[in-house]
């Protein structure tokens, strides 16, 4: 039996504007094994994006509590959080988000820099490391606006993996890409889960099932249904 | 080279516009500051240092009855640190043909060992052989005379040529070019031959132990007792400002302007610093999300721009930094050649240095630091969701504006100039305010000249004659029978020669002027009661200056007035405007009664015919022509135009200062209205695109942009004004004080050419503020503009 490595228990997210307030989140309660590659899908709206932010501590809960990696996270202050989320979480967005004006080798270690985990002596050697499994070290020297979109969105893995964190979490990370691309992204993901990554991924693709061992779907902040492997087949 | 570094430059390059524009405003703020400190501390010290170098006299004493003094035991005197007579007498000489000023001559003990006030050698010889003078070198200025050269001399009737053998350097005089004097020194035996006046009547004394005015004044009455003791009867006794070199008003006056406006234009760099940063950090909103998101602390993230600023400051101190020292010894070396002193600081103080370099490095990070520890702040989620500039705020519907028909990009241009109404108001201000000081500078500088012209209408002689002693009526008019360009000539007399103006006059007391109840020639401003009449006789007229050294008298109460040995009793019927030293006025008709019975004269004001320009100065010519042919002993001869000429002199340097720095805040202001409207178009970059994706060609956009900051331009033109008023009268009680004395405000006067400056410079640098930004703006391409974050 795998252990829980994400445990969200009664997390509610209410937005609060002058005009109503808008409840994103309705009592979720989630558990997530390690190793575990996790599709989380919905429509416009439906509250992906939000449950991504609580997993992360990007956002904080109105109600509920967060467990990640043993970790109560929704009681961290920013600064804790940031050096948690650097260490535990490795973020792949729908844009890549690469710092426009460093070169692919740099954002890899500038995330290094940022946690200080990995000895400086070693980080020159990770990077390579990380870049050849992304399949770009040749480009590690080029500004991100010299890459494709595709290649762009491999130098965005990498960096999320530069930390070596045990939870991968990307939002929508095919979104931007062509249906080629998007499954070399996908075959990457299924090997990075092979090496006991978990790996939670926002998504809309209906299509790409069978790629999850479990599709949670999200209807109007609530948990509509959790589709294991098995059920899938 | 650490990735906070790497990114912190990179960031630097990758926004060259904005990169500059903060470098430039900072060296602006360093460069204005750092010329002012420099200066500053210069000026301050180099004026007193020149003035204190001479061993400046703390008192002057006169008496006919020196013969009885034995120098070396008066030296002796506890109160007396060293004496020296310097003998003195004011005569005039030719600067060119027929062109006469006066001339300020001393006998001097000894050129080789000055005791006091030391005069220092230029060229030529250092002692002037028998016969001849050194001319102080600040007087070569203001004429033809040359070393070598034997200008001619009036000493009393006589004409005669001296010879210039050399040309010297006394930093504790007025500037002559200023006050239009030539300063000459000669030994004593030659002082004697030519003027014929007795020597060693003139005693200049320094004190031991006297640190102000006061001990001054104490150790003088102990050393008027020794005379009184010694049976020496003194003529005069004059008591120099302490320590204080004849014109640290005019250098203090300057500093303080200097001052005033170089920490406005700092202030203005520094608000565009601050709104450079800010407009730096809006676009960099997601970015610091996401490195939030890679695990980058708040301190981290802080570090970068930390970096970035601090990269920005040593690029602007190493630009700044020079450039501020330049300046300000080439700004003091301007100054000290107005001031006639001799520059002295060769290497500026450390702390000069280590405040310009503390400044560069850390006032862009302090007065940035408000906004980065907001904008680190922010939360990934709001950092991540950020798409720049927000929505409009209550801003209405501008009914009123579609109403006028208004053109639809007419309408948005409003509405964006509104959108971020924090950014607008600082924008609309500091131009506002910038706009305000130049305006402001037209106007005190057209109060000024109006107030000259007034003097120029209220003195409605041309050229008056002023005699060193009185004399017959009839004597003192003759030699100018002859000369065909005079209207009339009407003749006045003053007590103690005191007339005129307060340039030529450094004797405390007021200048008694006698002169016809009636006159045409004299109509000055009543600002309280009136003019003195004909009928009543017994009674005076102040001007503000007297009015405010004898304690403001009221209006019809009596004063004792003395004049040589008699004592009278006078009404006081008015206070007069005038821009001169304290001065009471009297019927003449009274006056001789009571004082010149003989009806002596001393002051012929003459009236030209011809009142051209030229034809006043022919007639000065004229009646210099005629001097020089007679026995009259001339105090001086000056036209009206001259006379204005020297009081604008005295005052040119100031006006132009201050419309220099105040072109120089106009100019950071237009910066920062540069750099404001480049921040509104660089967060609407997005829209931009939609714009064109929907119809709107480049030139429509660019119109948008451009109407917006004329708009902003408008508005600031507009507050300008407004704030120029009372700037201007603020101006107006600063200067009247400094010219006319306590109290007195100079009258608020409107610059219509300085309204139409302030107007065309404001737009103009609204128009080129939007106009580069907008260029810049519409050369994006659309798609690239629509995936601008």
């Amino acid at each position: 039996m795998k252990e829980t490595i994400i445990e969200l228990r009664g997390v509610s997210k209410i937005f609060h504007s002058r005009e109503r307030d808008y409840t994103a989140l309705k009592r979720i309660d989630l558990n997530i094994k390690k190793g575990e590659y996790i599709a989380i899908v919905g429509k416009s709206g439906s509250g992906k994006s939000t449950l991504l932010n609580m997993i992360t501590g990007i956002d904080h809960p109105s109600a509920g509590t967060i467990l990640v990696n043993g970790t109560e996270i929704s009681g961290l202050t920013e600064s804790k959080l940031a050096l948690w989320r650097g260490k535990n979480v490795g973020i792949v967005f729908q844009f890549f988000q690469l710092v426009p004006t460093l070169t692919i080798k740099e954002n890899l270690l500038l995330a290094m820099e940022f946690v200080g985990e990995i000895p400086s002596s070693q980080r020159s050697k990770r990077v390579h490391e990380l870049l050849e499994k992304v399949g770009i070290l040749q480009h590690m020297d080029k500004m991100p606006s010299g890459l494709s979109g595709g290649e762009q969105q491999r130098a965005a893995i990498a960096r999320a993996l530069s930390n070596d964190p045990s939870i991968i979490i990307a939002d929508e990370p095919t979104g931007n890409l062509d249906s080629k691309t998007a499954a070399s992204i996908h075959k990457l993901f299924q090997s990075l889960v092979t090496e006991g990554k978990t790996l939670i991924v926002v998504t809309h693709e209906k299509e790409a099932n069978l790629r999850y061992h479990r599709i949670v779907t999200l209807t109007d902040g609530e948990i509509l249904n959790q589709k294991t492997e098995k059920e899938l087949l | 080279m650490n990735m906070k570094c790497r990114k912190s430059y990179r960031d630097l390059l990758v926004n060259p516009g904005k990169t500059f524009l903060a470098i430039l405003a900072l060296v602006l703020g360093i460069g204005g500051i750092g010329t002012i400190l420099v200066s500053y501390t210069i000026l301050t010290h180099d004026l007193n240092a020149n003035f204190q170098c001479t061993q400046p006299a703390h008192v002057v004493f006169q008496s006919e009855q020196f013969d009885k003094l034995n120098l070396n035991e008066f030296i002796q005197i506890p109160e007396v640190e060293i004496a020296e007579f310097r003998d003195f007498s004011l005569h005039r000489i030719e600067v060119r043909k027929n062109e006469w000023i006066p001339l300020w001559l001393y006998g001097v003990e000894s050129f080789e060992k000055y005791q006091v006030a030391q005069v220092f050698y230029e060229s030529g010889l250092s002692k002037p052989s028998q016969g001849s003078m050194l001319i102080e070198r600040d007087g070569l200025k203001a004429s033809d005379i040359t070393m070598g050269g034997s200008p001619r001399i009036r000493i009393g009737s006589r004409t005669m040529e001296i010879s210039v053998t050399g040309i010297c350097f006394d930093p504790a005089q007025a500037p002559a070019t200023q006050d239009a004097f030539i300063y000459a020194y000669t030994d004593k035996d030659t002082y004697h031959k030519v003027t014929g006046l007795p020597v060693n009547q003139r005693l200049l004394v320094r004190l031991n132990e006297v640190s102000s005015g006061e001990d001054v004044t104490k150790k003088v009455e102990k050393i008027k007792q020794a005379f009184q003791a010694s049976g020496i009867n003194l003529t005069s006794v004059y008591i120099p400002k302490f320590n204080e070199h004849p014109h640290q008003w005019q250098l203090n006056t300057l500093l303080f302007l200097i001052g005033t406006i170089g920490l406005l234009a700092f202030f203005m760099g520094v608000v565009l610093v601050s709104q450079l940063m800010r407009s730096i950090l809006a676009s960099q909103v997601r970015q610091i999300g996401i490195l939030k998101s890679l695990g980058g602390s708040r301190f981290q993230v802080l570090q970068i721009y930390l970096i970035m600023l601090l990269i920005i400051g040593i690029i602007s101190g190493i630009i700044a930094i020079p450039l501020a020292v330049k300046a300000g010894i080439a700004f003091s070396s301007f100054i000290a050649g107005i001031l006639n002193f001799n520059i002295l600081t060769f290497s500026l103080p450390v702390y000069v240095y280590i405040s310009l370099i503390t400044s560069s490095i850390m006032l862009p990070i302090l007065l940035s630091f408000p906004i980065l520890w907001k904008s680190t702040s922010v939360s990934v989620k709001d950092a991540l969701n950020d798409y720049g500039i927000n929505g409009v705020q209550n801003i209405g519907e501008f009914k009123l504006l579609r109403n006028w028909s208004l053109s639809e990009s007419f309408i948005l241009a409003s509405r964006n100039a509104f959108r971020n109404s924090r950014r607008l108001s600082v924008t609309i201000f500091s131009m506002a305010l910038g706009a305000a000081i130049f305006s402001t500078g037209f106007n005190v500088r057209q109060s000024l000249w109006d107030l000259l012209e007034g003097v120029k209408n209220e003195m409605r002689y041309d050229v008056q004659v002023v005699l060193k002693s009185q004399i017959d009526e009839e004597h003192a008019l003759m030699p100018f029978k002859s000369i065909d360009n005079v209207k009339m000539i009407e003749s006045w007399i003053g007590g103690r020669g005191e007339i005129q103006s307060r340039l030529l006059s450094t004797d405390k007391g007021a200048g008694i002027v006698a002169l016809p109840a009636d006159t045409k020639l004299l109509k000055l401003k009543v600002t309280s009661g009136r003019w003195l009449s004909v009928e009543s006789g017994n009674e005076i007229v102040m001007n503000q200056q007297a009015w405010n050294l004898y304690r403001k008298p009221e209006i019809g109460s009596s004063v004792t007035l003395l004049l040589g040995n008699k004592c009278v009793s006078k009404k006081v019927v008015g206070i007069i405007e005038e821009f001169d030293k304290a001065k009471i006025y009297i019927d003449l008709e009274q006056y001789n009664t009571l004082f010149n019975p003989q009806r002596l004269v001393n002051s012929l004001m003459f009236v030209a015919k011809d009142k051209e320009y030229s034809g006043i100065l022919k007639l000065k010519r004229e009646i210099e022509s005629a001097i020089v042919s007679s026995d009259l002993d001339v105090l001086y001869v000056m036209s009206q135009s001259e006379r204005v000429k020297i009081i604008y002199d005295h005052l040119n340097i100031i006006l132009t200062i201050i419309l220099l720095l105040s072109f120089l805040v106009l100019v950071v202001s237009g910066v920062g209205m540069t750099s404001a409207t480049s921040i509104n178009i660089g967060e609407r970059t997005r829209e931009i695109g939609v714009m064109r994706a929907i119809g709107a060609t480049p030139k429509k956009i660019y119109k948008i942009f451009v109407n917006e900051g004329m708009i902003i331009s408008c508005l600031s033109i507009i507050l300008g004004l407004i704030l120029s008023f009372p700037l201007s009268k603020l101006a107006g009680v600063f200067f009247g004080n400094l010219i006319l004395g306590d109290g007195a405000k100079l009258k608020y006067a409107f610059s219509l050419v300085g309204f139409i400056i302030t107007i065309l410079i404001t737009a103009l640098f609204g128009f080129l503020a939007s106009t580069l930004p907008a260029r810049r703006a519409i050369k994006i391409p659309t798609h690239k503009a629509l995936s601008y974050e």
